[in-house]
């Protein structure tokens, strides 16, 4: 019960994130000022907020490939947006929002209620959101505010914003998870029959997580661009094996039911991390993504051995 | 035949003509590649040549291969997220060995394809007996070998492939460009494989109810590992021609080849679930998609409006290509009856 | 008095498939009304009709007089309508409370109602049904099937202001006191009650008429004060075939022991001691999960036993895939009860899936001569009575029946000398089943052997040449051909004789 728990609960990830830190600020003392550790979350929150939806969809027993292409799109809109200062910015942020539910409905019209494979239908919509992005941008560059380009990636009261976002996105998860939404979500990636049965309407609640994921996809564009100042008709094709990769991590199963939103937030922070440890201790940089590849292995395994003592353990 | 009359026989010889979904499908995209590149001409007059559809079928030569492994690997219900990669591998294998000599040609190249195939069988390990999700597998098995190639490069490939290589890209017979004619080889050898020999029948069949194989005495793990492994090994070979064709290996060589060996696949009419799909369908597949992307450009579309319409060519083929709208189509035709 | 809820020619195919064809019947409010019939008879698909699980093809149902046509779990609920689910339908890592308020666990649309309010409402309607030992914070998957059971229950309880359905609700329970207290309860405040169940003892204890079905149609709805079991057995067998009787096999226990096991015990099995013959078609009956499911699994190699020794041929041996079972001689080749999930290769054509065994266990480069392929495969079909003109055909294409005659068909040619048949025509026609019994006394006159399971015991009585009755994971009953009757496997498939009379005296 207690490894379960641990799993579930996202402790574990945490666990290994702040081993991963001690041993990472001991190795370069630097690694603890303020002004890196924003850095650090600055660096982490756009694949965060990508991890986080991709759960969504990935909790229900379903798949979304177009990650990649939703950030792309979103992030081509915010950089040709010229809307400058605070209003402007929340302005930039009702249209990406606005954008990626958009996207989040077409593939959840289409997977839930027109039954076709989730993996197959994403693709496709992916490679168009991609295709509209070269449409709005033609090349890296565009135009982000300074209120963007400074305010939201910098401090309030000393706190640096990125890591108030993605506390806000784990508080909306703990509230979520406990609304009925919530716990059908957990439900159908559980078991979609019984939750049929149960009275579930299963297609809807599909429907839903896929917007859920299309809103947080624009919100790590919306993010992206203002971390790097700029935007990329491009910008989302390094999220599409990052993202999965931190869910997997956060320890969320695969085919459903198992982990949450806090979770993924902290496999895709452990996995930025990673990258900065790797090449303060001398890795090159060439090796990070063996690393990657190896942590993604173990980190599935980990999560099935976990699954399989409790399932064990419920036999007998 | 059969002594005893059932109603069973009464309800199929009803659907004794019902044609095979699949066979439409393939059809319906050769019939489209046809019109395309002779329709083009309209458009432009420069367009719509047998030049144009030499340059279709080469280019589509090497997404033709790796769409094959990648076909095989959707068949037994996996995904191959690590084409990229493979494709990578092999071009920096080969220039690193051949080093713009012949020598060691014949030996260089299988080995390529058994280092290959030997990282095929982790990823097949992987998915049949640690019971790791197949694109999880195939994703991580991607990034090590790409960190690998990266790491052994130290970032840039040196070496080129050999000139025998080279010629081989750029040589024709008969007007063919041999890398033509070794596609043709390969799709006759493949759809053989695929379809008419006992390996496909037996990767079929554990494609389509992989516990049915099992109690139909299938080794159903030796069969699924070893889709992956020749997955491997087709995109190494995509990787050493392109790398022949290029001269010269970079390390995202690969990229513009992943999606679309998926896409390929799909659009060929076979079903990301599995169990059902032949080689013509995603050569047909393949076919398409470079005929469509080499086409508008052609014609100086934006890369932004292609890219949108090969998006929604695969998610039309997606909608047509499902069971029940077919079933769909079927009982209306009959109804008029 | 008008009837609660009145079903009039209800029918329903699955594709091909006839599952319901014609079920007429009514309940009053406040009866508990059983309806009885064999395994495929229909029944599951009537409570998932009327569930909105599954919409019906034809027919009509009225609640109270008004055509309802309730089209998911949370429409039949609005109507008053609820059901346990023989297939538990809760959702094992989550708690009590919330499977019990699925899919409204929190009061609030958009907030979250605190745990413990949850906790506390669950609690009201835990206590509501006289549930004192579950705890509604406990996580279902921690729970013993009898609890779960009871949980199903509740919640079903809970729901039905009109009509509960109850689908087999006592299979995990050991005791029926509890659940038998509820439904009076409910019935005395006017709600119906449909009840399921294959236990003869709870349903004249607890319902007062009987709805029969019979492959998929109503053979009646019978007062159960005025009828013996005897009656009630050869309504759902069906009269005809009660006395049918097959044609006489010669004795072939003195023949070779082609499979032997001894003191076979797993995890329904507590010790299964059998002997197959060559020439013999040895039948199995029994009620669904007595354990004959996993005795056969072992045979096909799917399942491994805990303890207990199998002989093929006079050999120890052990049959741990089905790639080994097929292969140890004389072959075991086993065809599962599961067409679909397990059988059929739906994409391939039936000449493909009947030459599998061809290909399985050969070498990759053999090529498929199409021709050779479809000789051989037509002359195995020609066996089975399966037309030639369908060898082309896409097998998922094809009506069960011929699907079923294609698995058949590919058993014979693994070239097996044992066929291990688990209820090899269920749901399938009369013509075909013909067919598949020409094929079953022919092949044991070559010399083969068969064990098969059936849950249609006129089929056991026709064919068998020995019938074995299991009952809890045990053969309780043996019985030679010439007293094989469905009466008498019947009886025995409801426990070892002493018990049954028992119980029946009880329910008197």
């Amino acid at each position: 019960m207690t490894i379960k728990k641990m799993a579930d609960s996202g402790l574990m990830i945490m666990v290994i994130y702040l081993i991963i830190f001690a041993i990472y600020a001991a190795v370069q003392p630097s690694a603890l000022s303020a002004y890196s550790i924003q850095g650090l979350f600055n660096n982490s929150l756009p694949l965060m907020l990508a991890a986080a939806g991709a759960t969504f969809v990935i909790l229900q027993g379903g798949f979304d490939l177009s990650v990649a292409g939703t950030i792309s799109l979103v992030n081509s809109i915010v950089a040709v947006l010229q809307f400058d200062g605070a209003i402007g910015a929340v302005g930039i942020l009702g249209i990406a929002l606005t954008v990626g539910i958009l996207v989040g409905a077409i593939n959840g019209f289409v997977v839930a209620y027109l039954k076709i494979q989730a993996i197959a239908a994403t693709l496709a919509t992916m490679i168009i959101c991609q295709g509209i992005a070269l449409l709005i941008l033609r090349a890296p560059g565009g135009y982000v505010s300074d209120f963007m380009a400074y305010e939201l990636t910098g401090s309030v009261l000393e706190v640096p914003v990125s890591i108030i976002v993605a506390f806000l996105v784990a508080m909306l998860w703990f509230v979520f998870r406990r609304t009925n939404a919530g716990r059908n979500l957990l439900a159908i990636g559980q078991d979609a029959k019984a939750s049929e049965l149960s009275g579930i309407d299963v297609a809807r609640t599909k429907f839903f997580s896929f917007i859920w994921a299309g809103a947080f996809y624009a919100l790590a564009a919306y993010f992206l661009a203002a971390q790097t100042s700029t935007g990329s008709p491009s910008a989302g094709e390094p999220f599409l094996l990052l993202t999965f990769a931190a869910v997997a991590l956060g320890g969320t199963a695969f085919g459903g039911g198992r982990g949450g939103v806090t979770a993924s937030l902290l496999g895709a922070a452990t996995l930025v991390l990673m990258q900065k440890f790797l090449f303060s201790i001398g890795v090159s940089s060439f090796y990070t993504g063996m690393v990657q590849g190896l942590i993604m292995i173990l980190a599935v395994l980990f999560s099935g051995a976990v699954q399989f003592v409790v399932d064990k353990r419920n036999i007998t | 035949m059969n002594p005893f009359y059932s109603v069973t026989d009464k309800q199929d010889t009803r659907q004794a003509q019902r044609l095979n979904s699949t066979t439409i499908a393939v059809l319906t995209i050769y019939g489209l590649v046809v019109l395309m590149i002779f329709g083009s001409r309209l458009v432009s007059p420069s367009l719509g040549g047998i030049s144009q559809l030499m340059n279709v079928l080469y280019l589509s030569s090497f997404l033709v291969i790796c769409a094959f492994g990648q076909g095989l690997v959707i068949l037994v219900r996996g995904l191959d997220l690590s084409v990229a990669s493979m494709i990578t591998l092999g071009g920096v294998l080969s220039t690193t060995f051949m080093q713009g000599t012949n020598e060691g040609l014949y030996f260089i190249i299988p080995g390529i394809l058994l280092i290959s195939a030997l990282v095929g069988v982790i990823s097949g390990l992987g998915v049949t007996h640690l019971s790791i999700p197949p694109f999880i597998m195939t994703m991580a098995m991607g990034l090590i070998v790409y960190s690998v190639c990266l790491g052994f490069t130290e970032g840039t490939p040196r070496g080129f492939p050999a000139p025998m290589l080279n010629a081989f890209m750029q040589n024709k017979v008969l007007g063919v460009a041999l890398p033509i004619l070794l596609m043709l080889v390969f799709i006759l050898i493949f759809t053989i494989l695929q379809s008419y020999s006992a390996f496909g029948r037996k990767l079929n069949a554990v494609g389509n109810n992989p516990d049915a194989a099992n109690i139909a005495g299938i080794a159903v793990k030796r069969m699924t590992i070893s889709a992956y492994a020749i997955s491997a090994a087709c995109s190494a070979l995509a990787g050493v021609l392109l790398a022949a064709y290029a001269n010269g290996a970079t390390l995202r060589m690969g990229d513009d080849y992943l999606l679309p060996s998926i896409a390929a696949v799909v659009v060929g009419g076979s079903s990301i679930l599995g169990g059902r799909g032949s080689f013509l369908g995603t050569v047909g597949g393949a076919l398409l998609l470079t005929t469509l992307s080499s086409m508008l450009s052609a014609l100086g579309v934006g890369q932004g409006w292609k890219t949108i319409l090969e998006g929604i060519v695969i998610l039309v083929a997606l909608i047509m290509l499902r069971e029940q709208i077919f079933t769909g189509l079927q009982s209306m035709l009959k109804k008029p009856n | 008095m008008t009837e609660r809820i009145n079903i009039s020619n209800l029918s329903k195919r699955y594709g091909a498939t006839v599952a319901l064809s014609g079920v007429d019947m009514g309940i009053w409010p406040g009866e508990v009304h059983a309806v009885l019939g064999e395994n495929g008879a229909g029944k599951s698909t009537l409570v998932k009709i009327l569930s909105g699980v599954v919409s019906s093809n034809a027919g009509s149902i009225s609640l109270d007089e008004e055509i309802i046509r309730p089209s998911s779990i949370i429409e039949a609920r609005r109507w008053g309508i609820a059901t346990a689910f023989q297939e538990l339908s809760l959702i094992p890592n989550m708690t009590v409370a919330e499977n019990l308020l699925l899919p409204r666990a929190s009061s609030g649309r958009f907030w979250p109602e605190s745990k413990a309010s949850i906790f506390e409402r669950a609690n009201e309607v835990l206590i509501e049904w006289e549930i004192d030992d579950i705890s509604s914070q406990s996580i279902v998957a921690d729970l013993t099937l009898a609890q779960r059971q009871r949980i199903e229950l509740v919640r079903a309880l809970s729901h039905a202001h009109c009509l509960l359905i109850l689908d087999e609700p006592t299979a995990a329970l050991p005791d029926t006191s509890w659940l038998f207290r509820q439904i009076r309860h409910v019935t005395s405040q006017g709600v119906s009650v449909l009840y399921i169940s294959h236990r003869l003892n709870e349903v004249r204890e607890i319902c007062q008429r009987a709805t029969i079905l019979r492959n998929g149609a109503t053979m009646g709805t019978v007062d159960l004060e005025g009828v013996d079991d005897e009656d009630i057995f050869s309504m759902m067998v069906g009269h005809e075939s009660s006395h049918k009787n097959k044609a006489s096999q010669e004795n072939a226990t003195n023949k070779e022991v082609l499979l032997e096991t001894d003191q076979l015990a797993s995890k329904m099995l507590k010790g299964i001691n059998l002997k197959l013959h060559a020439g013999e078609i040895l039948g199995v009956a029994g009620l669904e999960g007595q354990g004959q499911q996993e005795l056969f699994r072992i045979f096909g190699g799917l399942h491994k036993p805990k303890s207990g020794e199998i002989k093929v041929g006079n050999k120890v041996t052990s049959l741990n895939s089905p790639r080994q079972a097929l292969r140890v001689n004389p072959g075991i080749a086993f065809v599962p009860e599961e067409r679909k999930t397990e059988g059929i290769f739906p994409s391939l054509s039936a000449a493909a899936n009947i030459s599998i065994p061809n290909f399985a266990t050969t070498g990759w480069a053999k090529i498929v001569n199409g021709r050779l392929e479809r000789h051989l495969a037509a002359e195995a079909a020609s066996q089975v009575g399966l037309s030639t003109r369908y060898l082309d055909f896409e097998v998922g294409n094809l009506s069960g029946g011929n699907q079923q005659k294609v698995l058949l068909a590919r058993a014979l040619m693994t070239g097996a000398k044992i066929l291990v048949l688990f209820d090899p025509t269920r749901g399938v026609d009369v013509g075909t089943k013909q067919s598949i019994y020409a094929m079953m006394r022919h092949f044991v006159d070559q010399g083969g052997a068969i064990i098969f399971y059936s849950s249609e015991l006129s089929e056991l009585v026709q064919l068998s040449s020995r019938c074995l009755v299991v009952y809890d994971g045990l053969i309780t009953d043996d019985v030679a051909a010439n007293e094989i009757s469905e009466e008498r496997l019947l009886a025995s498939a409801h426990g070892p004789v002493n018990a049954r009379k028992e119980s029946i005296q009880e329910a008197v």
